[in-house]
């Protein structure tokens, strides 16, 4: 472990060549794994993530280096070494100030379970899917959970710590009929410890994978179509978040590689859309502390009405824009220097219920969870596949619909938005980017969309 | 160091240990707009540690290589031998009677002065910008890697790898009429010199100007042509199918079907880890198996499942050589090649989809039915010819029908950096979701 006065000479050191910022992030994570699958625990799995990354700026221009060697002498040839690449006159780095102090809010920490007594949640869980319907041929609970310590240091007086700790359970279930095969899961997760089972229900949320895996191993195939697509809450938000949020972080708009560079104060969407990114939501699954350059996460303000109100910035991106940082800075451990990204992501409540919605919907989609996607940045052509659909006739669902696909231009599809219900909710995901792969909330209130291309094979199958 | 933590485990009371090691280091250059803009370079070394405790196979990754972290594994270890309930063979493996020879790259990236490895990104970028359509490279980006691989056991095995390579690419941003794409290829080096900043670009270029003037087309069947690159992603994709780890759980469509016809005469599918053609060879698997080429698919038929040390008992099979990263994976994957050029392959098509672009493959396949939705691009074939490029529609079918109508496999085999190869291939028809009727 390192003093602080150690961190200070090492961060000075790596300034004498005309580098004028330079961060040491030092990182131990413990995860582990126990999957569950028709009540056999199937396998339990740990590890460690441990090491120290580097990171040196001359302006905008990086070098990073890092290693699972985190003695002094390591850091100190790191530091050498990266700042073979710069030229110029020495600077200096300031003395490091005080940790910020935070509050731990984890009631059952990981090691306080043995992974025995852990299991037994999942097999009874596990069990409800299996039990559910003799059709259902594999019924999975995983549990997930890793805690992230994090030591973030550098040359502007930065000095914090940060605990992240993350537990998540999968379920899934495959059903099957003869040639007919289908799957479906869920997979809740919180900043939280084991209490995540007191949290959320698991048992009903298990009951609902099993009868979803039945309803969609019978459903006829989607009819390729153009038409409304009443997109329901929690992660159907993925849109907002692939097609939206990714173009709204200052590493694509500083580069001018965004539809929303240049549009600040610009009606960008329509006016029933007013968004946030907040990194700072009690519990959730995108929460830090802290961001990964040592900041005071926050909630952000991204869209009012329409108009375009901000970006997402960490400190580097956000200097190629001159751009303040929003406390948005992650990198999923060591091995990645930070970059602007979003933690809980959201379009806010509008007013109407939901089923108002879909009442006004003469003929559509409603696609009621969506599974994954991806966006291209740069043009903002996105694709989501519709993991539960429902075709909607005359205002009603009339029939399930599987393989749904959807596609589009981002910046297109919110200016297309033109109802917002009152129920709003968050989805967990894994987001991958630039910076590694990190957890975010996704979320949203039922939207409706009044014009989206919906892929599919048609006819039944 | 592994040697006493291998007996610090027996100590324990495990019955069998084994270390998996591996350390890499790499280099990476981000170039942009002339200037370098990042550049990484790291050292890591991970152990894994797997070890039978009462007859139960756990693991432990550990980058704390300290002896207080090895001792704290350990330990919980045998807590998560004691969660296990489900019996199954746990196998330390004593090593495979010979193993093959492969060539090892000596690319030795360290010779290569950095400035020179700038000065190609930075011409990279330059030739990309050249081009009238492109509006800016988004980055250039450089990275080398260069790994070594060791696994020792209780029982005995000592087995070593490494391995080295390069790669490039650069996204251009392109624009005409208003209509945004980007162009990007992979070059993957064995050596320093197989980088050609003006060749590599022109890759670039070409897939970022094939998207260009794109149109929608209307909703309804086409006979459809994957290009080798896209074919050889939905063999990837597909490719956990012949898992026998899949088998075991059921949840493979093939369950049932190792002898059976399941893709039309002709069809031979490959994973042959020694395939001097593609980009990797590979002498062992993570569990310490000898690799060897195998046939998967022989002339339509499929001749059985790819197995780790555990299916392989389960199944009374031998292992085959494909355990890779706690799963199984094929190690050298890929379709033979037909006869007929690619121009003899599309010339009967009256009208036809070519598939040259795929996006979103992790999320647009369901692996149990075979089902596919996925955003595609392209080129739309008229009369037995390209006519013009095809953007925003999505592609539908099933992956089993689709083996079982395919109508030609051309002869220009190809291997994508995945490490996975294919030709050209006219599947027959598939749904395209376009413009309305």
């Amino acid at each position: 472990m390192l003093t602080k006065e150690q961190l200070h000479t090492l961060l000075d050191l790596g300034l004498k060549t005309g580098a004028d910022f330079s961060e040491i992030f030092l990182e131990d994570t413990y995860r582990g794994t126990i999957s569950v699958n028709n009540g056999d625990v199937i396998s339990v799995s740990s590890g460690n993530t441990y090491g120290v990354g580097v990171r040196l700026l001359k302006g905008i221009d990086e070098v990073y280096g890092y290693s699972n060697d985190t003695s002094y002498a390591s850091i100190e040839k790191l530091m050498k070494t990266l700042s073979g690449s710069f030229e110029g006159k020495p600077n200096h780095a300031k003395p490091l100030g005080e940790k910020q102090p935070f509050t731990y809010t984890i009631k059952i920490p990981h090691h306080a379970m043995t992974p025995e007594q852990k299991s037994k949640t999942l097999i009874e869980l596990s069990n409800i899917i299996k039990n559910h319907d003799d059709k259902i041929i594999q019924a999975g609970a995983t549990l997930i959970e890793w805690e992230q310590k994090v030591l973030i240091a550098n040359s502007n007086g930065i000095y914090q710590d940060d605990i992240r700790t993350y537990t998540r359970a999968a379920l899934t279930a495959v059903a099957q009929d003869g040639q007919l095969m289908q799957d479906a899961y869920d997979a809740p997760g919180r900043a939280m410890g084991f209490e995540l089972f007191d949290a959320i229900d698991f048992k009903a949320l298990a009951k609902e994978v099993a009868e979803s895996v039945m309803t969609y191993l019978y459903a006829d195939n989607m009819e390729p179509q153009e038409m409304p697509v009443v997109i329901h809450n929690g992660f159907g938000g993925v849109i907002f978040h692939e097609a939206v949020g990714h173009p709204l972080e200052t590493s694509a708009v500083s580069k001018g590689l965004s539809p929303f560079a240049g549009k600040l104060g610009q009606k960008v969407a329509s006016e029933l859309v007013t968004a946030y990114d907040n990194g700072d939501e009690a519990d959730q699954w995108g929460r830090t502390n802290f961001d990964d350059e040592g900041k005071k996460t926050q909630k952000n303000l991204l869209i009012e009405k329409g108009i375009l109100k901000g970006y997402l910035s960490d400190y580097r991106s956000g200097k190629r824009m001159n751009y303040e940082s929003t406390g948005s800075a992650r990198r999923q451990n060591y091995k990645y220097p930070p970059t602007s990204r979003m933690n809980t992501t959201y379009i806010e409540n509008g007013t109407e219920n939901y089923e108002d919605i879909i009442k006004d919907t003469k003929y559509g989609l409603f696609a009621k969870k969506l599974g994954g996607g991806t966006v291209n940045p740069a043009t903002g052509e996105y694709n989501f596949a519709v993991m539960e659909g429902y075709m909607i006739e005359d205002g009603k669902l009339t029939k399930p619909v599987r393989g749904a696909m959807l596609i589009g231009h981002g910046a297109e599809t919110i200016q297309l938005i033109d109802r917002v219900a009152n129920n709003k909710s968050y989805g967990q995901g894994m987001c991958g980017a630039a910076s590694g792969s990190i957890p975010t909330d996704v979320g949203q209130p039922t939207i409706r969309v009044s014009k989206m291309l919906v892929g599919g094979q048609g006819g039944n199958k | 160091m592994f040697k006493n933590w291998i007996e610090l485990g027996l100590k324990k009371g495990f019955s069998d240990v084994e270390i998996y090691s591996t350390r890499s280091k790499s280099l990476s250059i981000e170039v942009y707009q002339g200037k370098v803009e990042n550049l990484t370079t790291s050292d890591v070394e991970k152990a894994k540690i797997r070890a039978v405790y009462d007859e139960k196979l756990v693991s432990f990754v550990l980058e704390d290589l300290s002896n207080e972290a090895v001792n704290k594994a350990f330990d919980q270890l045998i807590l998560n031998a004691k969660a296990l309930t489900v019996k199954e063979p746990a196998i330390i493996f004593e090593g495979s009677p010979s193993y093959p020879e492969v060539k090892e790259n000596d690319f030795n990236f360290d010779k290569v002065p950095v400035a020179d490895k700038i000065s190609y990104l930075v011409d990279l970028e330059k030739h990309i910008l050249a081009n009238e359509f492109v509006k800016q490279v988004d980055v250039a980006s450089y990275s080398e890697n260069y790994g070594e691989t060791t696994i020792i056991n209780s029982k005995g095995l000592n087995l070593s790898k490494k391995h080295n390579f390069a790669y490039a690419y650069a996204v251009g941003v392109f624009e005409k009429n208003g209509d945004i794409k980007t162009g990007y290829d992979i070059k993957l080096a064995k050596t320093f010199d197989d980088f050609d900043a003006k060749a590599d670009a022109q890759m670039a270029i070409d897939d970022g100007l094939s998207k260009l003037d794109g149109k929608s087309i209307k909703t309804k069947q086409y006979e459809t042509v994957f290009s080798a690159k896209k074919f050889g992603e939905m063999l990837s994709v597909f490719s956990g199918l012949f898992s026998g780890e899949a088998a075991y759980r059921k949840i493979t469509a093939l369950k049932d079907k190792k002898g059976e016809q399941i893709a039309v005469k002709g069809f031979n599918l490959w994973d042959d880890p020694l395939n001097e053609l593609a980009p990797f060879q590979n002498s062992f698997d993570d569990e310490g198996v000898a690799s060897n080429p195998k046939k998967i698919i022989d002339d339509g038929v499929f001749t059985g499942f790819l197995h780790s040390l555990k299916t392989a008992k389960l199944f009374n099979e031998e292992p085959t050589g494909n355990a890779f990263g706690g799963g199984i994976s094929p190690a050298g994957l890929y379709l033979a090649p037909g006869e007929k050029d690619f121009d003899a392959l599309i010339q009967d098509i009256e009208e036809g989809f070519y598939v040259t672009d795929l996006v979103g493959l992790h999320a647009g396949v369901n692996h149990a039915s075979g089902n596919f939705s996925l955003q595609a691009g392209g080129m739309l074939i008229k009369n037995g010819k390209l006519d013009h490029a095809v953007k925003m529609v999505v592609l539908s079918g099933n992956w089993f029908d689709l083996l079982m109508q395919i109508k030609g496999i051309a002869n220009d085999l190809t291997f994508a950096v995945s490490g996975v190869g294919s030709p050209t291939v006219h599947v027959g028809k598939l749904t395209v979701s376009g413009e309305d009727k």
